[in-house]
């Protein structure tokens, strides 16, 4: 913890301290209105912690809400009321994998459509229940408890909370969710498994909301799934949420508070245009503030980050690093890789070669896990790795570069090194992690831009940030796709030279590869493929001369 | 015939849907605005059906010449206005779904607060039409037979009109990719302002329709919403052709599990299937696999 946090956790523990002695001079509706202010800015804190850093919109904080109130409502009568409040957040926690578990394996839409629905479905499972099973329409509550109870509870809840909220962002997890919200794609690859990480951070948040939905319940004394199942609620957890600032942690704090006072006033004043005034005010933040208040104050916050699990790791040893064999791939009719075997030695360079559309990049997809493999074996370090996750691929030591470079635009140049830190097999996290990040930029000459935004590099900077990103990983064998292509003269010179020391290091290497000198100068051996075939095998001098290789380049007449 | 009512009275309910759910896919597919105040101007056209034949006796069916064109223009000027301006500032598909999103989730609040404003909260209906008449031994409402039939109608319109029209071809190339189609020369924003109109207009059409026999209050738009989405995405997006199919197939699903089983399980059945399809084929079950 650094010296400068120290006067801000003060003042932090100096407020909550101060906001617990409120209900002993505050009136009953001021009261009621700090209850309504810490109960949004749980939701809304709650809401943040998964849709914030990975972008996935959860319109279903309703329905976790009702999930604890109607929790509480039924068991309040006859339990005591911790255990109330632990099955309320157990409830929230398990409806939570449920949804998770199978829409977050798909693509956001599905998951914001799902969530949609997901309140007005669990209103009408609960109304049935009550009707058909229970024989009721509604819950009577009469615990009796004064509003400073619910109070305090809330606080101690909304403290939680923003701990909780900065403990992930420090962590692993946190980082991971962030970078999901970057590029999914480069997340896998970076060795994170991303369904786990969504599927947690989603849970988690849903049990602090159905947690608040129980607190909250003993202030209603008749609670039916309408009351408890209100979309409204959903709603102006996103408003707040967004109006704060979903990025930061006390973004919705900060968005929370003045809609509250906001809201109240309106529904006073004009009771019956309430909803629409709404719809207009979060429209308005919609285009006006797309990135929050917070996004106002500050541009970005510098996020560190710390170990929180480890990984087995183990190498049987084998003389090869990667061997391929018999490896099938086809789309519909298409057969993009057929029957291609071969293997790498360690610390060799093998040219993967080609016309364009001859499979090259589906062979690296198909080794990094992108794709699964119809039928063949690939073997890493003697281990079959053939349909396996990227992210399990990526945490052996097997790292790639894309085709078409995919940065993480949004984070600085540094911070889209440290995801292949802090999930390898071998993690580092923290300042090491930056320490060594550092190192790494300046193997690929990038050191002087390190706090740069990475969307502001130039493409060939993104490349090198790619192979810096990739290197983090301590990969033992480096897959690069085209990574030399649109180099001029000198910087493809000094590429060719970055490439030969990562040999130096030990380092096995598939490069696809169009710029021939390249190939001459730095590979092995060349695998030459044409309509997913391997048509030649050997040394570049010999593969590249071969006819059928020169007929696959220029055609029939040239050969 | 247990069997057969179902299917006749769930093909006629599936009708509606198919019908909605075709204009949400110009909206989604086409103009790629994912929008969440759809089932509100289904809402606010069955108001409008209401309102003109309550106070000055305009027929529904005669309603449907006023309702459409006004959907029309109201949707291509919300396109113009708000949605436009989201278009632009995307970056990506990916941002201008979450940009839409969230636009419409507040526009939802506005259409359903002028509609409580103006109407309250209360179940409304009329009888138009509700004489009984028997098909294949069915017993079915004359308004509903009617529905289907205007229904039906409407989609082999713009079906025809899709398929065999330069600019349905320009749709229907766009619903593939947007950068394609303006690389051969068409009008991609116009085309999808056009598009994200006509899908209100039609979704208009439905609201008129369905307020011929179904009671509806001011804050059901939400699961029209819903039953269109689904839909979409099952059938495929952007697909006409599968949104009919699975539209008709959901109108058969809820008809059956109301009869069989209970009327308050409908949702949650329909939920069921749209999970399954989703684990086993996230492209839908008519469209074709991205990438």
């Amino acid at each position: 913890m650094s010296l400068a946090r120290a006067p801000l956790i003060a003042l932090a523990v100096l407020a909550a301290l101060l906001l617990a002695g409120l209900p002993l001079v505050a009136s009953g509706y001021v009261l009621a209105l700090a209850i309504g202010m810490l109960n949004f800015t749980i939701l809304a804190t709650a809401w943040a912690l998964f849709s914030g850093p990975t972008h996935y919109i959860s319109l279903a904080s309703a329905a976790f809400f009702g999930i604890g109130a109607y929790t509480a409502a039924m068991m309040a009568e006859t339990v005591p009321w911790p255990l109330v409040l632990v099955a309320a957040t157990l409830a929230g926690f398990a409806v939570a994998l449920v949804v998770g578990l199978s829409t977050l394996r798909l693509s956001g839409v599905y998951f914001v459509i799902f969530t949609f629905g997901l309140t007005e479905l669990i209103r009408q499972l609960v109304t049935w229940y009550e009707v058909i099973v229970a024989g009721t329409v509604g819950r009577y509550l009469f615990l009796g408890m004064p509003q400073s109870t619910i109070y305090w509870q809330l606080l101690a809840l909304a403290v939680a909370v923003l701990v909780i909220g900065w403990l992930i962002g420090r962590s692993r997890l946190g980082l991971a969710a962030r970078v999901i919200g970057a590029d999914e794609v480069v997340a896998r690859h970076s060795g994170i498994d991303t369904t786990r990480t969504k599927i947690v951070l989603f849970a988690i948040s849903s049990a602090i909301m159905a947690l608040a939905g129980a607190i909250m319940a003993p202030r209603w004394t008749y609670i039916d799934p309408a009351i408890a199942f209100n979309p409204m609620i959903s709603f102006q957890v996103v408003i707040m949420a967004l109006l704060g600032g979903a990025g930061a942690l006390f973004g919705p704090l900060l968005g929370a508070v003045p809609l509250v006072l906001l809201f109240e006033v309106l529904q006073a004043n004009f009771p019956n245009a309430y909803s629409i005034l709404l719809g207009a005010v979060f429209i308005l933040i919609v285009y006006g503030l797309p990135r929050g208040v917070i996004g106002l104050i500050e541009d970005w916050r510098p996020a560190a980050s710390r170990s929180v699990a480890t990984l087995p790791s183990r190498a049987p040893r084998d003389p090869n690093v990667l061997t391929i064999s018999d490896l099938k791939k086809s789309f519909g009719g298409l057969s993009a890789v057929d029957s291609v075997s071969f293997d790498v030695r360690p610390g060799e360079i093998i040219g993967l070669v080609g016309p364009n559309g001859s499979g090259k990049t589906s062979v690296l997809n198909l080794i990094s896990g992108a794709l699964k493999p119809d039928a063949g074996q690939i073997f890493y370090l003697g281990r079959p790795i053939n349909g396996a996750n990227p992210e399990t691929i990526a945490r052996l030591g097997v790292a790639r570069t894309f085709q078409l470079v995919r940065v993480l635009p949004s984070m600085s140049v540094v911070e889209n090194v440290i995801p292949g830190f802090a999930f390898r097999a071998r993690h580092v996290t923290g300042a090491a992690a930056h320490e060594e990040a550092l190192a790494l930029l300046a193997r690929v000459g990038l050191e002087h831009r390190a706090a740069t935004p990475a969307s502001e590099l130039t493409y060939i900077d993104q490349k090198r940030l790619e192979l810096a990103r990739a290197l983090a990983l301590e990969p033992k064998l480096l897959l690069l796709d085209e990574w030399l292509a649109g180099l001029n003269p000198t910087e493809l010179e000094e590429g060719i030279a970055l490439i030969q020391s990562l040999r130096f290091d030990g380092l096995s290497i598939i490069m696809v590869e169009h710029v021939m000198d390249a190939i001459h100068a730095l590979c092995d051996r060349c695998v030459v493929m044409n309509a997913g075939r391997v048509i030649a095998h050997g040394t570049p001098r010999l593969a590249l001369a071969e006819p059928e290789v020169v007929r696959a380049y220029l055609g029939e007449d040239d050969a | 015939m247990l069997l057969l009512d179902i299917l006749i009275s769930g093909l006629v309910l599936g009708g509606m849907y198919a019908l909605i759910s075709m204009g949400l896919t110009l909206q989604y597919g086409v103009a790629r605005i994912m929008n969440l105040a759809y089932g509100e101007f289904l809402v606010g056209a069955a108001f409008l059906a209401f309102w003109l034949y309550s106070t000055i006796g305009i027929s529904p069916l005669a309603g449907l010449i006023l309702a459409v064109p006004l959907a029309f223009l109201a949707n291509w000027a919300i396109y113009r206005w708000l949605l436009t301006p989201l278009v632009r500032r995307a970056k990506s598909r990916g941002q201008l779904e979450v940009d839409s999103i969230l636009a419409t989730f507040g526009l939802l609040f506005i259409v359903q607060g002028i509609a409580l404003v103006l109407f309250g909260g209360q179940y409304y209906s009329y009888g138009y039409l509700s004489v009984p008449v028997s098909i294949l031994g069915t017993t079915l409402a004359l308004n509903r037979v009617i529905a289907f039939i205007f229904a039906g109608l409407i989609g082999v319109g713009l079906y025809l009109a899709l398929t065999r029209t330069r600019t349905g071809t320009a749709i229907r190339a766009i619903a593939v990719n947007p950068t394609a189609a303006s690389l051969v020369a068409i009008d991609v924003r116009t085309a999808s302002a056009f598009a994200f109109a006509l899908g209100g207009a039609m979704v208009a059409a439905g609201g008129v329709l369905v307020s011929m026999f179904l009671t509806f209050n001011a804050s059901m738009g939400v699961v029209f919403t819903m039953k269109a989405l689904i839909v979409v995405i099952v059938g495929g997006v952007g697909n006409v052709l599968g949104a009919l199919v699975v539209g008709l197939a959901l109108g058969v699903i809820e008809t059956g599990v109301t009869r069989l089983v209970d009327p308050g399980l409908t949702l949650a059945v329909t939920y069921a299937l749209f999970m399954i399809v989703l684990l086993v084929r996230p492209q839908g079950l008519f469209g074709s696999a991205v990438r």
